[in-house]
């Protein structure tokens, strides 16, 4: 090492020394941040996958996968999760991945009380962590499954380690340099326990998007269980059950919808679809006019293309 | 302007084929999917389209340049919603990928050390 003068490795001593005893000092992390929590239940059952190099993607996501009953070991995930160029995976790659397990992808709100009650539900949790520094970054993915408030720890299946426990105030800040951000794998009709309504409604209508009909189905049933008069979720039911083929079921749902919100034309039109895969093409005549009329800007092409699609079907059929 | 009528319906298939083009999320005529009740004002959700589309391209490139399999990117974009192909471009730009190697020499080393002394990192800890 370089000669530095005697005063100078004095103040870098005593400078590195409260470096050193900040380390140590500060009250539990957990206790504070779960104040009610009378203790979580490590998740044992939680099957491992020991990762491969650099893919702690892979091996996070098999673990939550399995958890939720999809049978998937991270040698099948690779290939749409791991990006060989990065030497690593992309969040959005585990949520699409999940999503096409028929799994619903929700990423939490990223507070330790949001993973207690994920642990408690029985979900492990994959959280993004930057085990170096914002300037030299290490991202890895791990999973938690136990919240020990006894001894102030976290415990992770994460890269070989079947059993990470790792000190909370470390845990938090290797979470925080990962932007908190979290992920769990519901099953189709499960809602998160501590669901916040944007975050679970664009999570289905994800779902819905990618074609993952009976899961959608199942999901917005558990959204309309928790609200019951939410439009949005009472129209992606009706949207999912008519990709499903069944146009009668998804007539209802329009119907009570617009029985609520006569106004809401995109249900008008949707309504005189189902009414027209049904064969009932005077009666979807008569919504999609009506649909017209309440129409914004936006979405008078759209229902006029409908408009025409059921004059159509209507002259096929009085020929 | 003058179109002659075959020039018009090839320009509007080309430009269906366009839009449509590998992603089966964009339909024209039939039901209005769900995202139009989510999406606050129909404008942004147009601009987004035009963005998404520019971004899928852009991705789907990346990506194969990366290293993926060229049936795997189609798999991966499949399942994305346009949200987050957005986000997807921006994480590669980002170079947020889990599992990453560090590169690190000399006092970078040194102070990376101390930091995992003190513990404010844990990225020695062997995978």
């Amino acid at each position: 090492m370089a000669q530095i003068s005697q005063p100078w490795r004095r103040r870098l001593l005593s400078a590195l020394l409260v470096v050193v005893l900040s380390g140590c000092a500060g009250s539990p992390v957990l206790q504070q941040a779960l104040p009610e929590s009378d203790g979580i239940a490590e998740l044992t059952d939680t099957p491992f996958f020991p990762q491969r190099e650099y893919q702690c993607g892979p091996a996070a996501l098999a673990t939550v996968l399995q958890a939720s009953g999809v049978e998937a070991t991270p040698a099948d995930l690779v290939r749409t999760v791991y990006t060989p160029g990065r030497q690593g995976s992309l969040q959005v790659d585990l949520l699409a991945t999940t999503r096409a397990t028929g799994r619903v992808p929700y990423v939490l709100g990223g507070t330790l009380s949001d993973i207690a009650g994920e642990l408690r539900a029985g979900r492990p949790v994959v959280v993004l962590q930057n085990l170096g520094v914002k300037l030299i970054p290490r991202w890895h993915y791990a999973v938690v499954v136990g919240l020990n408030l006894t001894d102030d720890t976290v415990v992770l299946r994460s890269g070989i380690d079947r059993r990470r426990v790792m000190p909370a105030k470390l845990f938090l800040k290797t979470w925080a340099r990962g932007d908190y951000w979290a992920f769990t794998a519901l099953r189709p009709g499960e809602l998160p326990a501590n669901v916040e309504y944007e975050r679970y409604i664009s999570a289905v209508a994800a779902v819905e998007q990618i074609g993952q009909t009976d899961a959608a189905i199942l999901a917005w049933r558990a959204a309309l269980g928790r609200w019951p008069d939410d439009i949005v979720a009472r129209f992606g039911l009706g949207n999912a059950l008519l990709s499903a083929r069944k146009p009668a079921e998804a007539e209802q749902q329009y119907r009570v919808l617009l029985a609520a919100r006569p106004g809401v034309a995109a249900a008008r039109n949707n309504l005189a679809i189902a009414l027209l895969k049904q064969g009932r093409y005077d009666e979807a005549l008569l919504q999609v006019e009506r649909a017209l009329v309440d129409a914004s800007d936006a979405e008078v092409n759209e229902i006029t293309d409908s408009r025409r699609q059921i004059q159509a079907a209507l002259g096929d059929s009085k020929q | 302007m003058m179109i002659r009528k075959p020039a018009k319906l090839l320009l509007n298939l080309l430009s269906v084929a366009i839009l449509s083009s590998g992603f089966a999320q964009f339909t024209f005529a039939g039901p209005i999917d769900t995202a139009h009740l989510i999406e606050a004002d129909a404008r942004s959700a147009n601009l987004e389209r035009v963005q998404v589309l520019l971004s899928q391209d852009a991705v789907a490139e990346q990506l194969q340049q990366l290293g993926v399999d060229e049936s795997a990117v189609a798999e991966r974009l499949q399942s994305m919603t346009a949200a987050e192909l957005v986000a997807l471009e921006w994480q590669l730009e980002e170079g947020i990928a889990g599992g990453s190697a560090i590169g690190v020499i000399g006092t970078v080393f040194l102070v990376l050390i101390i930091l995992e002394l003190v513990g404010v990192t844990d990225i020695f800890k062997a995978f």
